[in-house]
């Protein structure tokens, strides 16, 4: 009885979903990186404000969302740069949308 | 035959009973980070993993292909095909009694490997080793059980990074990572997603297996009939669905300290394992996946360490699924064959008490983030993330930076605080000599001037004596000059009188 085992299949799949979450995980954090940089840092309060370690308070929430209204205001950028760093912004958002479609696509493919 | 109609209507109960409860168990697993970061309210990703789960079961059919005609093989049990559907039950009830006490124990555990275990161990006592493909069992089953997880684990502690240094700001001004709480609602969907596609075509593995078995589906057509299809997804959606309230009720006090960045990244690596190994028709353990993920992501966050006591707990935990629910899918197999008539009587009554057991369980009132805490989220308790992150390479550039201008700074200042001390010295002691010369000049001036004055002083007193003298001595010679001619004069009269008489 012979086992035959197709290890390439694992490279594949590591390959794969290494590719895939890179590419959704950097255009998304890239997306982030330009909206803040076009002065419109995204303050997202959590939905529902539960007693989970991580979620935030009301009053943190909006402590944040003075300090990022302080920040853009700071900012140095012209409005065309500001622009032109939210459509990169915007830009990077599809990018990751069209990832994440493409894999699925190419599952339903295969 | 009528027989065999009543066997696969039971194993077609069973399984997706089986399916119910994976969908129960797992929405935990798919919707724990958003749910613990605030990304989602409870019931809206609840009702989004059950719509996921849905679509999911549809997207593809490798893992029922596996499941249906890859670890059993039917070239080798062809004479009694029949015979091996009370196996097929055997190996069920074996998964959800291991599954059952797993829950009770409050062990880790995997659904998933608890079905392949159960049925793998019902196959050896039916048929023998030669029943079962070991090299399927072992590439499409085993192997991915082990290697799944430290796949999903290593992109999520890659990507986990890549996230925090791409929005990491050095200026403290605000990095906007919150921003990542949109992000999961998308890879929380995509691991709803990917739960649908892998786990629910488990259980339409082994419908189709139980149908061809009986000899209502053609040996050669792997793919599952659309009815069974529709049944896997709607019952995994409905379990989902129903699973929530769990969800609702503990997961709002999820211990495990996952922050937007790090959920969203785990997400994203857990969708793309399972989904890149779904294609591939590797029937994996969302659970383990996940949970993977989740140990990977925590890893990833500067200044963690892996508990390596809790660690060790959930890998033995998964270890120990296969074997022992194949253990449990043997032990039933066993009562088929020691009792043929009555045996899967016993077995479905050890079936039907264990899911009441299961119903009442779950309607017990007691349920607290201990004891109800999902897998996924359990497992992050595996990794100790400080509170106070060491700073990165930059970060201590930055800070060596600041400290050497601060340093020159203080220098600089020491330096002008030393210099105006010396000025300040310099000048008191300008101001001291030449208020020392001051006073000596001005006792030069005034000793002249009282020489001066004495000088005069004496200068005048000689010449007020020099004139007192003159005085004295005119005022003599008046004196002297009045008595003469007073003298003159009485001598005159004298005269005078002479003459006049």
């Amino acid at each position: 009885m012979s086992i035959d085992i197709d290890w390439l299949a694992f490279v594949r799949v590591f390959v794969v979903a290494l590719v895939g979450a890179v590419l959704v995980v950097g255009f998304y954090a890239a997306g982030l990186r330009m909206l803040v940089r076009a002065g419109r840092v995204p303050v997202v309060a959590p939905a529902e404000f539960t007693d989970a370690i991580t979620v935030i308070s009301p009053k943190q929430a909006a402590k944040a969302e003075k300090a990022a209204a302080k920040a853009a205001k700071k900012s140095p950028l012209t409005e065309g740069q500001k622009t032109l760093a939210l459509l990169a912004a915007y830009g990077s958002f599809g990018l990751c949308a069209l990832a994440v479609l493409g894999g699925i696509v190419l599952i339903v493919v295969h | 035959m009528e027989t065999a109609a009543l066997i696969v209507v039971l194993v077609i109960a069973l399984a997706l009973f089986f399916d119910f409860t994976n969908g129960f168990h797992d929405t935990a697993n798919a919707m724990a980070t958003p749910i613990a970061t605030g990304a989602l309210k409870p019931k809206v990703a609840v009702g989004l993993a059950a719509g996921l789960n849905l679509v999911g079961a549809f997207l593809s059919t490798e893992v029922s292909k596996t499941v249906s005609h890859g670890i059993i093989r039917e070239d080798q049990i062809s004479a009694s095909h029949v015979d091996f559907l009370p196996l097929i039950f055997a190996g069920l009830v074996g998964a959800v009694v291991w599954n059952m006490l797993t829950w009770l124990l409050g062990l880790p555990s995997s659904s998933s490997h608890a079905l392949f275990g159960g049925l793998v161990g019902a196959t050896l006592v039916g048929f023998g080793v030669s029943g079962v493909d070991f090299g399927v069992l072992l590439s499409k089953i085993i192997l991915p059980a082990l290697l799944s997880p430290l796949t999903a684990g290593v992109i999520a502690f890659i990507v986990t990074r890549m996230a925090y240094a791409m929005t990491r700001r050095y200026d403290g001004k605000p990095d906007g990572r919150s921003g990542f709480r949109w992000g999961q609602i998308f890879t929380s969907s995509m691991v709803a997603l990917a739960h649908g596609t892998n786990d629910a075509q488990k259980t339409m593995g082994i419908i189709t297996l139980a149908l061809i078995m009986a000899g209502w589906q053609d040996k050669s057509n792997a793919d599952p009939h659309i009815w069974v299809i529709f049944a896997c997804a709607f019952t995994i959606a409905a379990g989902t669905y129903l699973g929530g309230w769990r969800i609702i009720r503990t997961l709002g006090k999820g211990l495990t300290d996952v922050k937007p960045a790090q959920g969203f990244s785990a997400e994203t690596s857990t969708a793309a394992t399972i989904l890149a190994s779904s294609a591939l028709g590797f029937a994996l353990s969302t659970t383990q996946v996940a949970s993977g993920s989740v140990i990977g992501s925590g890893l990833g966050r500067r200044g963690s360490k892996v508990r390596w006591g809790t660690a060790g707990k959930i890998a033995v935990g998964w270890l120990l699924t296969l074997p022992a629910a194949g253990l449990v899918g043997a032990l039933a197999a066993l009562i088929v064959r020691w009792l043929p008539t009555w045996g899967l009587l016993v077995d479905a009554v050890i079936a039907l008490v264990v899911i009441i057991a299961l119903f009442l369980r779950s309607r017990r009132d007691a349920v607290t983030a201990a004891n109800a805490m999902s897998d996924v989220a359990e497992s992050g308790m595996a990794v100790k993330v400080k509170k106070n992150p060491p700073p990165t390479r930059r970060q201590r550039a930055i800070i060596r930076e600041q400290e050497r201008l601060k340093a020159e700074e203080k220098a600089r200042r020491k330096a002008e605080e030393r210099e105006r001390e010396r000025r300040r010295a310099d000048e008191e002691a300008r101001r001291r000599a030449e208020k020392k010369a001051k006073a000596k000049a001005d006792a030069k001036r005034s000793s002249d001037e009282k020489k001066k004055s004495d000088a005069k002083k004496k200068a005048d007193a000689k010449s007020h004596a020099d004139a007192k003298k003159k005085s004295g001595a005119d005022a003599k010679k008046k004196a002297d000059a009045t008595k003469a001619s007073a003298h003159d004069g009485g001598k005159k009269k004298s005269t005078a009188g002479k003459d006049g008489k």
